[in-house]
């Protein structure tokens, strides 16, 4: 039996991760990744109340945020590889044009 | 031989009752070896091994069509980008090498402070054992769906009926993904 507390505590500390990634990393690669990680935490609270309240809306809307997700990979990466090619480098904080 | 058995049955009935925690666990820790992983090849595979993890939560929560889903988009087809992207761009040249941004110790102490204002915010929800819901259907509610055995034709009954406008929406945007990463990614020819 999964009680509702497991399922949050479980999404939770995926998101926390994800965050926490999001901020210390330099590679461009791992931070998308970690924002996979975070789509993924929503989509199990989603899941988690789709069968909580017993509709398939929840699952629905998972579905989608995995389209999306999907997406945002392409597009991420290609600007990666676009970014390689002209600036040489992935590292976020070697990006500095705008720093005054 | 019989009580070594029932130990065996005892055992293998209590991992089956918590089979949404083993996996989630196991998700959270492959999270984290992504995030302090030195070699980004490494960071990838754990993100494998989370995604698969989190394919086996949705399992346990009765979602079948979500968790093969999230197995074939997220293994099959992500993980595979990733690795590509990893493989094409040579991370040992890059003159500085270190892992972890400058504004890590802030980063970390705000994380921190939001895991803590979490948990005080939801303190009564955590520790309070009454407020444990267990995640069971309520019966008058999936009689008309039938969630749990047929979970395709429920999720496409909901997603064609009630959702059709983010469903085509989710189409453009595919699209308008497509064509960016193409124009993105091309050799310019000046």
């Amino acid at each position: 039996m999964v009680s509702m507390n497991t399922v949050l505590f479980i999404s939770f500390a995926l998101f926390s991760i994800g965050v926490l990634g999001v901020l210390i990393r330099r590679n461009a690669l791992i931070i998308l990744m970690c924002v996979e990680l975070m789509l993924n935490a929503a989509n199990i609270n989603l899941i988690a109340f789709a069968r909580h309240s017993g509709t398939v809306a929840g699952q629905a809307f998972a579905l989608l945020v995995m389209g999306l997700a999907a997406a945002e990979v392409a597009i991420g990466l290609a600007l990666v590889v676009a970014l390689y090619r002209k600036k040489d480098t992935v590292q976020v904080d070697d990006i500095n044009l705008l720093k005054g | 031989m019989d009580q070594f058995l029932s130990y065996i049955n005892q055992f293998f009935s209590y991992i089956g009752q918590h089979l949404f925690l083993i996996f989630g666990l196991l998700a959270v820790i492959s999270a984290a070896f992504l995030v302090f992983a030195k070699n980004a090849v490494h960071s990838v595979l754990t993100f494998l091994a989370a995604m698969i993890c989190i394919a086996a939560c949705y399992l346990t929560l009765q979602s079948e069509f979500l968790a093969v889903a999230q197995l074939l988009i997220y293994a099959g087809g992500i993980v595979v980008l990733f690795l590509f992207v990893v493989m094409l761009v040579e991370l040992s040249k890059f003159k500085e090498n270190r892992l972890f941004q400058k504004q890590t110790p802030y980063a970390v102490v705000i994380v921190m402070a939001g895991v803590g204002g979490f948990m005080w915010m939801f303190r009564r929800l955590i520790f309070d054992s009454s407020a444990s819901i267990p995640l069971t259907l309520s019966p008058e509610l999936s009689e008309g769906l039938n969630v749990a055995n047929q979970n395709a034709q429920s999720v496409s009954r909901g997603l064609f009926t009630g959702y059709l406008l983010p469903f085509e929406t989710m189409s453009v945007i595919l699209l308008i993904a497509l064509i960016g990463a193409i124009v993105l990614a091309k050799q310019s020819r000046a």
